[in-house]
């Protein structure tokens, strides 16, 4: 994005906030503090990309994503890189897949509905109207009709359906599982985005994952990023954090990153960390901060995302179009079946890269059985979850004895399923190789995965065992406010980002109704009545 | 669609030397016979080209690329003899960063070349040469002495004749522009190095762009190249060896350039339209070029280098040996350009040292036949400790967990004497778990590595990295449902 004219400030300059990550956590934030008038600079550990930067070759997109290397540990080793954190202004959001269910207000009651889990201490109608505000300023395209919650709106008709979706339709269509066009963060139609200009309709390219290049999809710098910008913000790209400095009244006042391999120090009256669910963890366990509690870097969750695939007699090519265009929320809470929680599932499109990495991995295979399976490739369509993961206390990150070239220590993430993720697996495989067969699919592959890094710095109502409290403020240190996946008490089976993005303008609410500002201008909605349909009546 | 997909012989696109002409390639053309196609360009101001679109170093490239374009090959060479070496080696260098709408070169050839950097001439020389144009075409003695000084030996009659006719019919514009200012001009920054098959070729009795210059100008561009000197040839190696010229590119082309796995002319071409982003297409031209047969490990030893092709050639079979992806030595690659996924396993130590130790405990898996090898990586990758590491051998011993055990069907033994193994420590630092744990990112790399060759993109049905460039530029698919296809779209056929 452009950030060549961008308003700066000088780092002995206190400013209003500085904001680690420009992901969906902090891009959200630094628009709203920005509007507000206040000084607020963004710390991004990625390079600033072009659109035209972004290449659609498998290998070499990887420059939009996470490589640092993290260690991986546990019955079921996280798979990081390419599958999770994203790196570069905009963060995951360059990256995500865009698929964008809201969610379910049952997952945010887990524990008062089934005792397993934890609550959310927010109430489900408020994160609502912070949802609703985002896809009225980012763009979210969906169906007229959403069998799951009738009220439920969307200003852009649903991305085209490929051979996968019309393959999970037809499998759903003939078990009497309700299905139909996912909610996608994605402009089906020319959109007037306010500091960019218009956003071109998506044209089903496929590429969702190595980066938008026509600003179809919705990614924080072409949404909250400009606005942030135009209204006075610094992004500062390719700086990475390495401490956090507290004065004597244990308040952050300074933020120490590395850029160009120099050591800077900006100083600031507040501090919001927005880095996800490894990297905001790791920061606070290095600069030994806000963990009295000692849950920093607890409960580490991922999201249960088994692929069952199968082998079709037409080409199915689920890498053209918009990849997970179909949904059923009909398994979130399953009749008979006695683990707390659920899952949705999609329709899934997949490149063949990220595919062949799953069949040798997942799946185990190699020699003429995997050269096979990917000879099947073209033919193959297949349907994945986004399962609950409970909080568990084994499954945890902490600090590895090794270094990174910035002198932080790597993380080591050590991961299990627990019974009730092993049961709604199991539950999922059975629901999903039914849909696949039903829909004509056979040879199939069942491919297990993970996605999402969530919880390591939960939000609860106790010190003593959060690490914020219900507003995102740290509960040890009053001027350090977390918004992002880590706060996540419970997974919730909704893909992440959009929650993410809403947490973003609430706890930039709170901070400012903390700070006095919440007279005139806290709470006013971002964007309102600027970003529309282009065309639109 | 099968009259467009045959693959066709390649293509040599063949540069001359200042004052020549494409005649100059007609007796290496006779002598390749007809394995090549051969295809000798007119440069700007020589032969039958005229001067119209400028006669300077950047316009003869564009034109060189235009021309290329508009063939449509979609698997050449480039030769350039001397000055035609300059152009040659800057388009080269545009084609692999994907400029220009042009894929598929396989190698550069390179006939006393001059190089992107300024070529080594006598000051007295340029300015005798400028000022015999100064008057307008240059003149028989001009002409007679020119071939003269550039040849090691008289040229047959008619050849002779064709060189002398060739300098009579030079442009002064070109002539005076390539001493004045092309043979100067510094283009080593953006050419860079150049890591294709190369061959390079030297007269043993030329002056300025001989062997030594070859050696250190073109050598430095080209670090794989194959050098070669002709003893006793002068400068015009085309025409003074042209039998010898035809049968270096041969080989040249079966042992190293050609040797990259083929795709179809329609695929090559998508790659090459304005479907496929001009970085993605550079990424393709590099990763489509045959890998180096004398590929030098970086980071592995030779012996856990040569493991690994066997362990590759089982993970990964290939159908076709002689145009098969070096899976081996582009994984050695990623290595020792520290590439990671992103994560590794926490039992693991780091990539590097994980490759080495794993590959050390398949230190025998060469001697082993087919069957046995793939026993042995089901037994990996089913974490059973009897088969995985029983086999070591008198290099490594045995496996304390099961010292009592007898060698299982199909392996190698190195099970028989417990009393002389080496501590477990010594003999497997990786336990069966680590090394279940890194083959699998030994075979996740090794497939990464297969699919990512457009080769085989195109065998399995991939085109999607065909959807042009960033803004309203950008196309996608509309015709998404199962068995549709759109007009652009290469055949890809089943080759199942």
């Amino acid at each position: 994005m452009k950030l060549d004219a961008q308003r700066t400030y000088d780092e002995s300059e206190v400013v209003d906030a500085v904001v680690i990550g420009t992901g969906a956590g902090g891009a959200p934030i630094l628009a709203k503090l920005a509007l507000q008038g206040l000084k607020v600079v963004a710390l991004e550990a990625g390079p600033n990309f072009e659109p035209d930067e972004y290449t659609q070759d498998e290998v070499e997109a990887v420059k939009i994503n996470w490589m640092d290397e993290r260690l991986s540990g546990g019955e079921t080793p996280t798979a990081f890189g390419q599958n999770n954190s994203g790196k570069g202004v905009g963060g995951s959001t360059l990256h995500w897949g865009a698929f964008t269910p809201r969610p379910d207000e049952r997952d945010l009651k887990l524990k008062t509905l089934t005792g397993k889990g934890e609550d959310w201490p927010v109430d489900h109608a408020e994160l609502i109207g912070y949802i609703e505000e985002v896809e009225n300023f980012v763009g979210v395209s969906g169906p007229a009709d959403y069998p799951w919650d009738p009220q439920r709106s969307y200003l852009m008709p649903p991305p085209a359906r490929n051979a996968s979706s019309d393959m999970m339709i037809r499998g759903c269509e003939a078990l009497g599982i309700r299905a139909t066009d996912a909610p996608a963060a994605l402009v089906s139609r020319d959109w007037r985005q306010e500091h960019v200009g218009t956003r071109p309709a998506c044209v089903g390219c496929g590429s969702c994952h190595q980066g938008c290049r026509s600003g179809a999809k919705v990614s924080m710098d072409t949404s909250y990023l400009p606005m942030a910008v135009a209204n006075g913000a610094e992004i500062r790209p390719e700086s990475m954090v390495t401490g956090i400095e507290l004065d004597e009244a244990g308040e952050v006042s300074a933020v120490v990153y590395v850029r160009d391999g120099v050591e800077h120090r900006q100083r600031t009256a507040a501090l919001f960390l927005c880095a996800g669910g490894v990297e905001t963890p790791r920061l606070l366990l290095h600069a030994g901060i806000a963990n009295s509690s000692d849950q920093v870097g607890r409960n580490f969750m991922a999201h249960g995302a088994t692929q069952v695939w199968g082998t079709f007699d037409t080409e199915m090519r689920g890498y053209r179009g918009y990849p997970s265009s179909i949904i059923t929320e009909d398994t979130m809470r399953p009749d008979g079946v006695d683990f707390a929680g659920g899952y949705l599932i999609q329709s899934l499109g997949a490149m063949p890269l990220t595919l062949a990495t799953t069949l040798a991995r997942g799946a185990g295979l190699w020699g003429p059985e995997l050269v096979k399976a990917l000879d099947d490739y073209r033919f193959m369509a297949g349907v994945g979850i986004n399962a609950e993961c409970l909080p568990s206390e084994q499954n945890r990150l902490t600090l590895s004895d090794e270094l990174d070239e910035n002198g932080m220590p790597k993380v080591v993430v050590t991961f299990t399923p627990g019974e009730n993720e092993k049961a709604i697996d199991e539950h999922a495989v059975a629901t999903m190789t039914a849909i696949v067969e039903a829909a004509g699919g056979r040879d199939i592959r069942v491919l297990a995965r993970t996605a999402h890094t969530i919880g390591t710095c939960r939000m609860g109502t106790d010190p003593a065992t959060a690490v914020v409290d219900p507003d995102g403020r740290s509960f040890d240190v009053p001027n350090l406010w977390i918004a992002d996946n880590s706060v996540f008490p419970s997974a919730v089976v909704a893909n992440p980002a959009l929650t993410i993005m809403a947490l973003g303008l609430r706890t930039a609410d709170r901070f400012l109704a903390s700070a006095g500002l919440s007279g005139a201008v806290a709470g006013e909605r971002v964007g309102a009545d600027v970003s529309r349909v282009v065309d639109a009546a | 669609m099968t009259s467009d997909t045959t693959t066709t012989r390649p293509t040599l696109f063949c540069l001359h030397a200042l004052g020549m002409s494409r005649l100059e390639y007609g007796p290496v053309a006779d002598a390749l016979g007809d394995a090549f196609e051969v295809v000798a360009l007119d440069l700007p101001g020589f032969g039958d080209a005229t001067t119209a679109d400028g006669v300077t170093v950047d316009d003869m490239v564009r034109q060189v690329t235009r021309q290329i374009r508009r063939h449509g090959a979609t698997r050449w060479l480039l030769v350039g003899h001397s000055m035609g070496g300059k152009i040659a080696s800057i388009v080269a260098a545009r084609t692999l960063a994907g400029q220009g709408g042009l894929f598929g070169l396989a190698g550069v050839v390179l006939l006393a070349a001059s190089p992107p950097s300024p070529e080594p001439m006598d000051d007295e020389n340029r300015e005798q040469m400028i000022a015999a144009a100064v008057d307008g075409p240059l003149d028989a003695d001009t002409r007679r002495a020119f071939v003269d000084d550039n040849v090691g030996a008289p040229l047959p009659t008619a050849l002779d004749d064709q060189a002398l006719a060739d300098l009579h019919r030079t442009s002064p514009e070109a002539w005076t522009a390539w001493f004045d200012r092309g043979s100067r001009e510094d283009w080593s920054a953006e050419v860079g190095t150049l890591d294709l098959p190369a061959l390079v070729v030297a007269g043993g009795a030329d002056g300025p762009l001989g062997e030594e210059a070859q050696r250190r100008l073109n050598g430095a561009v080209y670090p794989r190249a194959t050098h070669l000197t002709l003893d006793g040839a002068g400068h015009l190696l085309p025409l003074e060896r042209p039998t010898e010229v035809a049968e270096a590119i041969t080989s040249f082309w079966r042992d190293d350039a050609g040797r990259a796995p083929v795709m179809s002319d329609d695929f090559a071409r998508v790659i090459a339209s304005s479907r496929t982003a001009s970085n993605t297409r550079g990424i393709l031209a590099k990763r489509a070029v045959a890998d180096d047969p004398r590929y030098a490990p970086q980071v592995l030893t030779e012996a856990q280098l040569a493991t690994l092709r066997a362990v590759a050639a089982r993970v990964v079979p290939q159908d076709d040996p002689d145009h098969a992806v070096d899976l081996a030595a582009r994984v050695d690659a990623q290595l020792a350009a520290g590439q990671g996924d992103g994560w590794r396993n926490a039992d693991l130590p780091s990539d590097p040292e994980a490759y080495a130790l794993g590959l050390d405990a398949l230190a025998d898996f060469t001697d082993l036949t087919p069957e046995q090898r793939d026993e042995r990586l089901a037994a990996i990758v089913a974490g059973d400790p009897d088969d995985t590491l029983e086999t070591v051998g008198d290099s490594g011993g045995g496996d304390s967990h099961h010292g009592g055990d007898q060698g299982d069907a199909g392996l190698t033994g190195g099970t028989s004497d417990d009393t002389a193994r080496p501590s477990d420590a010594e003999a497997h630092p990786f336990s069966v778990e680590q090394l279940t744990a890194w083959f699998e990112d030994c075979r996740v790399d090794l497939v990464k590595a297969w699919l990512a060759h457009p080769a085989t993109m195109e065998r399995i049905g991939f085109d999607g990295f065909a959807n042009g460039r960033a803004g309203r530029a950008l196309q996608g698919f509309s015709r998404l449902g199962a068995g549709q296809r759109e007009g652009w779209e290469p055949a890809m056929e089943v080759t199942r």
